[in-house]
């Protein structure tokens, strides 16, 4: 598997370097992208709320793309700034860091992608998007306010699941007929910010059935081998409703099975989730509604630990000739267990592009 | 509730109500087309003349090339998405997924042109010859009848429908010379091609003329034939183009999300009327024959 994982990887990247190996007319493009939120808790009660971090500007993301196209071929950096400070020291004897409190950058995206080598196909090759997150995220369309269930409950419950928006390896996507597309990608499986670690590699596989118009199930897979006996697996399937003119709703369940979670007497447990979520676009670049439903599992061995959360907002757009957009939103977070207080969080997020 | 409570709850209601008072400002309701540079000159003017004749009617029409037109249509952003190329299947894939089902209207046909420097003096160029000029496998222009001098290669950007359409109809699908100039539009390639005495461009036939309906001062159109054993013709010559006998000739189209709406299928019976086509005419397009005029009365219905 490894072997013809490399091979792929090898091959699709001479293709791409044997199409630059002249000089080029190229289009280039920059662009950047930043949001950033205004936080104010509505209650104080809950394990969100009941922290002191109230009434604050939040930095979230900074995004610088460049992009270079040549035909078929394109090349894509992105540089991704985030609210995590750089750790600038480590104490071994104290086992703690010092960070410098300035906004982390990092590489998000450098990659190649080279359209049509298959029909109606891209192959990328670098630093590119996994398609874990792209069909969900492309059809909530506001990653500012929030990222989608499988990526988004890190903060409330402690324990995340190995997956990634970005990841070093190569992919292959693809259109056969209007029914019927494709996705294949193999990484690392360590993600954007971090060197490999292991031999082992992630493959994913994604099938996207389109039998109605405006009607779509994606099934998505991953699959890594952890260690020589322990692997990680992610079972995903969304079902789009996008018939109606202007709105979107989906409804998204997923599985995680990681051999390495286990309770403290080696019991093997298992997080789940689903989500639905919609948006209604009012009128085109003026006023778009949202909202959304979570239900969150980190455990499936232990009771009690559901976690629900409801998004509400809409997004407005002042200006057309700047996109300049506000998105005032409520988060409101409840949990299954009855020691903790419910949660409700007024967030008016900036976001803006040039 | 604490009053920083009701301020925050007051805002949010303060921005949903001027938002939602923003939508309300404009009332009546715009037709947005957007699309192929190539037929943004045509469209804005019949879409003014449509709106001098019914009071009422508002059109907005914007360039980007055919592929930001498509794109419109199926993220709905616009009504009506002008293309001087035919959908890829993977457009007409991501439409379908989307919900949106395109239907395909012929407006007229554009006879592509082939220009050069007026100083060149190459006679003809056929259809093999100027897809070896383009893949840059032809480099001077004596290879093709034509001076000792090197060629210099002026064409559209990637998101052109016209830039596709070569690619498919006269480069054999493969790629274009990594040498060519990607211009922004047409108006660009005809000032590089009138500036550079080895240049080498294609535009559409509506870009030759100067306000006066001459061709421009400078400019050299060149006939192409379909191979070496057929005569060759001009793109200016409607019975060649229409009989097929020039053969870089395109329809251009617009599309719809499913059945026009009753605004929209005025529009485009207009733009199909004796009427409509004077202008396609007037501006130097080639009118649509009475097969289109069919095909598009079925879409409409």
């Amino acid at each position: 598997m490894n072997r013809t994982a490399l091979t792929a990887v090898l091959a699709a990247l001479a293709v791409a370097l044997a199409a630059l190996a002249t000089p080029l007319q190229a289009q280039q493009s920059f662009g950047t992208t930043i949001f950033f939120d205004y936080v104010f808790f509505l209650s104080d009660n809950g394990p969100l709320t009941s922290n002191d971090l109230n009434n604050q500007f939040s930095f979230r993301r900074a995004y610088f793309t460049y992009e270079n196209r040549w035909g078929d071929l394109r090349f894509r950096f992105r540089y991704d700034a985030d609210n995590t400070a750089n750790v600038t020291s480590v104490n071994f004897a104290k086992s703690s860091t010092s960070t410098d409190g300035k906004l982390r950058p990092y590489m998000k995206h450098l990659y190649m992608q080279y359209d049509n080598l298959l029909p109606n196909s891209s192959i990328k090759v670098g630093m590119a998007d996994t398609l874990t997150f792209k069909p969900a995220e492309d059809r909530w369309g506001f990653r500012s306010v929030a990222k989608t269930l499988m990526d988004n409950f890190r903060d409330v419950t402690g324990v995340s699941i190995s997956a990634t928006s970005a990841d070093l390896g190569a992919s292959l996507t693809g259109t056969m007929t209007k029914y019927f597309k494709y996705g294949v990608m193999v990484t690392n499986g360590i993600h954007y910010t971090s060197v490999e670690k292991d031999k082992y590699k992630q493959i994913m596989f994604q099938g996207t059935v389109v039998p109605l118009a405006g009607f779509s199930l994606v099934g998505y897979m991953d699959y890594e081998k952890l260690s020589q006996d322990e692997e990680a697996k992610t079972t995903k399937l969304d079902a789009n409703f996008e018939m109606v003119k202007n709105l979107t709703v989906v409804f998204e369940w997923f599985a995680y099975d990681n051999d390495k979670s286990k309770l403290a007497d080696g019991t093997h447990f298992d997080m789940q989730g689903w989500s639905l979520f919609g948006r209604y676009i009012v009128k085109p670049g003026k006023l778009t509604l949202f909202g959304r439903y979570d239900q969150y599992e980190p455990n499936t061995k232990v009771g009690d630990d559901k976690v629900g959360l409801v998004i509400a907002g809409f997004e407005w757009q002042p200006t057309d000739k700047a996109a300049l957009k506000i998105q005032p939103n409520v988060w409101y977070y409840t949990y299954e267990n009855p020691d903790k207080k419910n949660d409700v969080v007024a967030v008016m997020t900036f976001f803006w592009s040039f | 509730m604490n009053m920083k409570r009701v301020l925050i709850i007051g805002l949010l209601s303060g921005l949903l109500v001027a938002a939602a008072g923003s939508l309300f400002a404009q009332r009546a309701k715009m037709i947005q087309v957007k699309g192929s540079d190539t037929m943004v000159n045509l469209v804005q003017i019949m879409a003014e003349e449509y709106m001098d004749k019914n009071p009422g009617a508002m059109l907005a029409v914007l360039g980007g090339g055919s592929g930001t037109g498509i794109s419109g249509l199926i993220n709905q952003t616009c009504d009506l998405a002008n293309s001087s190329r035919e959908w890829k299947q993977s457009e007409i894939a991501q439409a379908w997924e989307k919900g949106v089902k395109p239907r395909i209207f012929v407006i007229a046909v554009d006879g592509l042109s082939v220009i050069v420097n007026a100083k060149n003096p190459v006679e003809k160029l056929t259809l093999a010859q100027l897809g070896a000029i383009y893949r840059g496998e032809v480099k001077n222009w004596k290879a093709v009848g034509g001076p000792d001098k090197k060629v210099s290669l002026y064409g559209r950007q990637s998101n052109s429908g016209t830039y596709v359409f070569m690619q498919e109809f006269v480069l054999g699908n493969r790629n274009y010379s990594t040498d060519m100039k990607e211009m922004n539009g047409n108006a660009q390639i005809i000032e590089g091609v009138i500036a550079d005495e080895g240049s080498i461009g294609y535009v559409g036939v509506g870009y030759l003329y100067d306000e006066e309906g001459r061709i421009r001062k400078g400019l050299k159109i060149v006939p192409v034939a379909k191979d070496d054993k057929s005569p060759a013709f001009m793109p200016t010559d409607k019975a060649a183009v229409d009989s097929g006998d020039y053969p870089v000739a395109r329809p251009l189209y617009q599309a719809t999300n499913g059945k026009p709406g009753a605004a929209v299928a005025a529009f485009i019976r207009y733009e199909m009327s004796p009427e409509g086509q004077k202008v396609v005419e007037r501006e130097g397009f080639f009118a649509i024959s009475p097969k289109h005029i069919a095909e598009n009365e079925k879409n409409l219905r």
